[in-house]
């Protein structure tokens, strides 16, 4: 087998083995990058409201709870709970926590939802589950470098690496060394 | 070519059905036997400052971004202390919250920022004192 025919088949099936991890880390990886302007993982929703009940101080926390899981209709089993000063008490549900204020008679409610197909993707992306994955990981970058090189060597003539693809790869190294110069 | 992806699916969907654990581990094995009692490490702190402990408590918060901290609530009302952990080495859960952790680490000590201090002072904002913070970075931890 000529090596140019064996390079091609080369990147094709490496090519369909990534296709999944590479929209895994593409969608991960534009997600995590603007971690400081939303939560990538997960949907938060706050709600705030008053039962003036709660502001009674004779309460035991665990007639709070009860009064509560009732006001709230909330059908979860209550996990636990934590009294984090004299008048306020938080309360943990599944996937919901609830914080009390006997003071203002205050409740804010808390539910925190997955955000779908990101939560999984970010968790693989950022190597969360260590162990095996590590190596997968590895193989995948690796795989990723051979994707580059058997690309770049596919085509011959004018539009190949010596023609045209040449500049291009130029391009492509130039724009990080530019950001390195101007931020690093 | 599909009987083999076929098998390699089936063998990926067996192996992770025996993925269930006594409660889910973060990090590394916890190696310390003895549990210290969170708040005799708020009464003492600089007892131990350097102190590989084993705490045990609530999971109260949760770093809701970055899964970068936790932190357990103390055997005493009120009280709390944070786990803090390397960015990416592990990653809190936010369904942590109200489970109980069982976690492992090294008591340290945040000194208030001086810059933060002389902004303060420089502003003659009394109120806005920096206070010295202890906390556990946290190595390892099993949740159930």
């Amino acid at each position: 087998m000529k090596w140019r025919k064996f390079n091609r088949l080369l990147h094709r099936d490496i090519g369909y083995i990534c296709f999944g991890l590479i929209i895994i880390y593409s969608i991960s990886g534009i997600a995590v990058n603007h971690v400081d302007d939303w939560n990538p993982n997960y949907v938060i929703e706050i709600d705030t409201l008053k039962i003036s009940e709660i502001a009674d101080s004779s309460l035991s926390k665990d007639e709070l709870a009860f009064l509560i899981i009732e006001k709230l209709s909330i059908r979860d089993s209550l996990q636990s709970s934590f009294k984090s000063s004299p008048n306020k008490t938080e309360f943990y549900f599944e996937g919901k926590t609830v914080y009390a204020d006997a003071e203002t008679a205050q409740v804010v409610v808390e539910t925190v939802k997955d955000r779908a197909v990101f939560r999984e993707t970010n968790f693989l992306h950022l190597n969360a589950p260590k162990k095996l994955w590590t190596y997968v990981a590895d193989l995948f970058a690796v795989a990723l470098i051979l994707l580059a090189i058997s690309g770049s060597l596919m085509i011959q003539g004018k539009k190949g690496i010596t023609g045209r693809g040449k500049w291009l790869i130029l391009l492509g190294i130039a724009i990080p060394v530019f950001f390195l110069l101007l931020y690093f | 070519m599909k009987r083999i992806v076929l098998s390699l699916l089936v063998v990926f969907l067996f192996a992770s059905s025996f993925n269930a654990e006594d409660g889910k581990k973060f990090g590394n094995d916890l190696t310390v036997k003895e549990k210290t009692l969170i708040s005799k490490i708020l009464e003492t702190p600089n007892d131990f400052v350097g102190k590989k402990v084993l705490v045990e408590g609530t999971v109260v918060g949760v770093c809701k971004k970055r899964g970068c901290w936790i932190d357990i609530a103390s055997d005493k009302e009120y009280e709390k202390i944070r786990i803090k952990v390397n960015d990416g080495e592990i990653v809190f859960p936010m369904e942590l919250k109200g489970k109980t952790a069982l976690v492992e680490g090294e008591v340290y000590v945040i000194q208030p920022h001086p810059e933060h201090k002389k902004d303060n002072e420089k502003e003659g904002d009394e109120c806005v004192v920096p206070e010295v913070k202890y906390q556990i970075k946290g190595l390892g931890a099993v949740v159930k």
